[in-house]
């Protein structure tokens, strides 16, 4: 019943791999490429919490200081590749990945 | 650095210079640059009228001498040979300046010349870029210290010889005398370079005051022979480049490159290199050595004079004319009258420079007649010509007044000189053949005047034949007359250019200009400047220290001790008052004494040398009849017509073609040297074809039937690996070509699995 009761790591871990787990689907199978992109966010996201979960099992600040980096990266990586799917969509005239296979040449 | 020297190697650069500028850039320049060669020789010359101004006038010391070298080449220590080590370097003395003074001064006057002779030539500016390098080489020749660089640049001379005979190369009878030239010149060097090789095996060193030195504390260890042998070798270059007997036969065919050349390089400067070269070895060469130098000198000088009487061109009668004289100077030199040899070198240079533009302007003037049968009547028309030619025709046939007679004389009285010492009777032939060729010189020059300038013209006697000069070397402004060619009128006097030259080396030719007195060379400044070195080999014992100490001749003991006090005194006065110098000398003089204040520690040469003046009054006397003779002949024959040349030589008609023929010196080469080396070059000829050619056709047989099974192997094995891989690459290549779908999402299902699979693949391992 404790267990019940108290969150402990365990839940922090599941919970985080879900989202990672959420993350990958939503990167594979979505067409759209703004929906893969907040996929990246989950699957960021998954290692922000996995990172602040052992941050406080484990006592002291890296994981914390770790997990704010990501934060920051994650929002330029955001409109990095916001900016990206923007020229994509001006290029093909759409955002839909799986019509865009010019690599295979 | 002396500045002096600093100065000499500026005028010896200063022609390199306008070769370089020259042969680059003259269809750029405006007149094909020919006011570059003019202006740059102005500039040496006026260098080298400073230098002689400095050392001969100013000095007036005889043995002045300043010298200064560089290590050119270090090759360290070579096995076999020693320490090998290649100094360049630059000497002046009096020789040196007054050469200097005389190369600059001819080739400034040629350069000049030639701009009106070599108007409109389609090659103009290449000839004064010849004419560059030729007074380069030369100034080199003139100033080098050592025997390894004038080796050099008589081999420069010898090249621009080539380039220059050869001018008009386009015709065949040129190209011919080009290559003769170059042959027989590199006959003569192979000598020279074994001459320098054994002095150089002895002492290690190329440089002549080292050679003389080295030589004078006795340290030549072979035996006197070999010393004999260096130095006829040595003479062998001079034999080559002045045209002496037996390589004469190149320097007539040299005449056909443009007559200002001939003045310059085959009368003047070029054929006079040898006998400055033979002068500058003189103190080493051993009494054997001047006796076959002697020898060869006074055949060279009697053979060239009989065949010039007989010869129709103008220019080979001078050419002819230029050999007998060289051949004079090797006399000089091998009789040992130094200073006489050298005397005659420079003032033939000046006269006869002066009758080969003289001719030059003759040619020009008949529109490149040279045949001396069709000439005749032009001291009407040329004047000035006249006056010169007749001046410098005096001087070359030794008449008194002329400094050809001084000099001529000097040397024909050292002959004498030279033939009492020696006393034996073969030794007599030598100032004889030196007389007989005087009558001779005086009788052709005389021919070769009245042809040329007196009488009618016989333009139109002559035989109507294609004229194939003027095709070749044709003048612009001439070209126009050339319908009217046989008319008197066409005939006129050259330009000024062409005319200035000649007033200055007639003025050149006349004896003031090197001696007080019309009858003696030795009292003037010339003979006094270059007095006759002391030898530094003995009569039959290269250690001379013994030598004057064992033998005591009569003759020594009269002429070595008064004379070293006489030299003192000179040296002691020489720089405040030469006006006493010169006064002492010509009250030795008279005395029939040694002059110049030189002691001669051998006695032969001391008495040679003493003998020489004592003979210098029997040589005027007999040169003076020769030389009336010979002109007073050459009057009787073609002036009073008492004896006709046709007949006389019909009555003497062997006689007259053996001279005619040149003694039929090229037959007999043609039928020795150059049959020989025919038949020498057909035997290997032969071996070539049979022999050489048939172990190259067996290898390359071989060769190809190796070549056939390594082409089947390349085939076969080579050619199969190579295709095997492209087709493994190819099939490869299609199975991969479709896992790249390039969609996204592909790449990262693949990555995903594959990271997934490690991480199988990791646990698994850390399981078991």
């Amino acid at each position: 019943m404790e267990q019940l009761t108290t969150i402990g790591l365990n839940h922090y871990l599941t919970i985080s791999a879900f989202l990672l787990g959420f993350g990958l689907f939503a990167v594979v199978t979505r067409k759209n490429a703004i929906v893969i992109l907040m996929g990246v966010e989950l699957i960021l996201n998954a290692a922000n919490l996995n990172f602040l979960a052992f941050s406080k099992y484990n006592g002291g600040m890296e994981g914390v200081m770790f997990s704010l980096f990501i934060i920051v990266i994650a929002a330029a990586e955001a409109a990095i590749a916001l900016a990206i799917i923007i020229n994509i969509f001006k290029l093909f005239k759409s955002v839909d990945v799986s019509s865009i296979d010019s690599l295979k040449e | 650095m002396h500045s002096l020297i600093q100065l000499s190697i500026v005028v010896l650069l200063l022609p390199l210079l306008s070769f370089v500028i020259l042969i680059f850039f003259n269809r750029k320049l405006p007149r094909r640059g020919d006011f570059v060669g003019v202006g740059i020789l102005g500039t040496a010359f006026a260098i080298s009228a400073y230098i002689f101004w400095q050392v001969v006038v100013r000095a007036y010391d005889p043995a002045f001498r300043i010298a200064w070298d560089f290590t050119w080449m270090d090759l360290g220590n070579v096995p076999g040979v020693g320490p090998l080590q290649i100094k360049m370097g630059v000497v002046i003395d009096n020789l040196t300046s007054i050469m200097l003074a005389m190369v600059t001064l001819i080739s400034l006057l040629v350069h000049l010349y030639s701009t009106g002779y070599m108007a409109g030539d389609k090659n103009y500016g290449r000839y004064f870029a010849f004419l560059g390098i030729f007074t380069f080489s030369m100034l080199g020749i003139v100033l080098s210290d050592n025997l390894f660089s004038i080796y050099i640049f008589w081999e420069l001379v010898g090249l621009s010889s080539y380039l220059l005979i050869g001018f008009f190369f386009e015709k065949q009878s040129a190209a011919d005398a080009q290559k003769k030239a170059f042959l027989a010149n590199r006959v003569g060097d192979i000598g020279m370079w074994l001459g320098i090789l054994i002095l150089y095996s002895q002492f290690h060193t190329f440089s002549f005051a080292e050679i003389y030195a080295n030589l004078a504390a006795g340290k030549f260890a072979l035996s006197n022979a070999w010393l004999t042998a260096a130095g006829i070798l040595l003479f062998m270059g001079c034999v080559g480049k002045s045209a002496q007997f037996p390589l004469h036969v190149w320097l007539p065919d040299a005449m056909e490159g443009p007559t200002p050349v001939s003045a310059l390089i085959h009368a003047a400067t070029m054929v006079a290199a040898g006998v400055y070269f033979v002068a500058r070895i003189f103190i080493i060469l051993t009494p054997d050595a001047l006796h076959v130098i002697a020898f060869i000198g006074a055949f060279t000088a009697f053979m060239a004079a009989t065949i010039a009487i007989t010869q129709h061109d103008i220019k080979r009668v001078l050419a002819y004319s230029t050999v007998s004289q060289l051949g004079y100077m090797v006399l000089g030199l091998g009789v040992g009258a130094y200073s006489a040899a050298l005397f005659h070198l420079v003032t033939h240079a000046f006269f006869k420079a002066c009758l080969f533009l003289g001719s030059g302007a003759i040619i020009h003037a008949m529109h490149h007649e040279q045949d001396m049968r069709w000439m005749g009547g032009l001291r009407k028309n040329m004047p000035w010509t006249f006056a010169t030619f007749t001046l410098a025709t005096l001087a070359l046939a030794g008449l008194p007044l002329t400094s050809g007679f001084l000099s001529k004389d000097a040397i024909l009285a050292g002959a004498i000189g030279f033939a009492n010492v020696e006393g034996g009777g073969i030794y007599y032939l030598i100032p004889v053949l030196g007389f007989f060729s005087a009558m001779l010189t005086a009788f052709y020059m005389g021919r070769q005047i009245w042809l040329v300038f007196f009488g009618e013209s016989r333009t139109h006697l002559k035989p109507v034949e294609e004229d194939h000069h003027a095709g070749h070397h044709a003048h612009s402004s001439h070209d126009a007359h050339s319908d009217d060619h046989h008319e008197e009128h066409g005939v006129h006097e050259v330009s000024w250019n062409m005319r200035a030259p000649l007033v200055i080396l007639a003025t050149l030719s006349v004896f003031f200009v090197y001696s007080p007195d019309p009858l003696d060379g030795a009292k003037g400044w010339f003979m006094k400047m270059i007095p006759t070195p002391a030898t530094v080999v003995g009569a039959d014992n290269p250690q001379i220290g013994s030598m004057s100490a064992g033998v005591a001749s009569p003759h020594l003991a009269a002429v070595v001790v008064p004379v070293p006090t006489e030299g003192e005194a000179a040296a002691a006065s020489h720089g405040a008052a030469p006006a006493t110098h010169g006064v002492s000398a010509a009250t030795a003089g008279s005395h029939g004494e040694a002059k110049g204040g030189h002691s001669y520690s051998d006695p032969r040469q001391a008495e040679i040398v003493h003998a020489g003046h004592a003979a210098h009054y029997t040589a005027i006397y007999i040169s003076s009849v020769m030389v009336v003779l010979g002109i007073g002949l050459a009057f009787i024959v073609y002036v009073f017509g008492i004896i006709d040349p046709d007949k006389t030589a019909l009555a003497l008609r062997p006689l007259y073609l053996f001279s005619l023929n040149k003694w039929y010196w090229d037959e007999i080469y043609e039928a020795t040297f150059i049959k020989g080396s025919m038949s020498v070059a057909r035997i290997f000829t032969w071996f070539d074809i049979n022999i050489v050619d048939g172990m190259v056709n067996g290898v390359a047989t071989l060769v190809k039937k190796f070549a056939f099974l390594n082409n089947s192997f390349d085939k076969h094995v080579v050619d199969g690996a190579v295709n095997f891989t492209a087709f493994t690459v190819n099939t490869t290549g299609a199975v991969l070509r479709k896992l790249q779908t390039g969609k996204v999402q592909s790449y990262i299902v693949m990555l995903l699995l594959v990271v997934f699979g490690y991480f199988v693949f990791y646990f698994t391992r850390l399981i078991h």
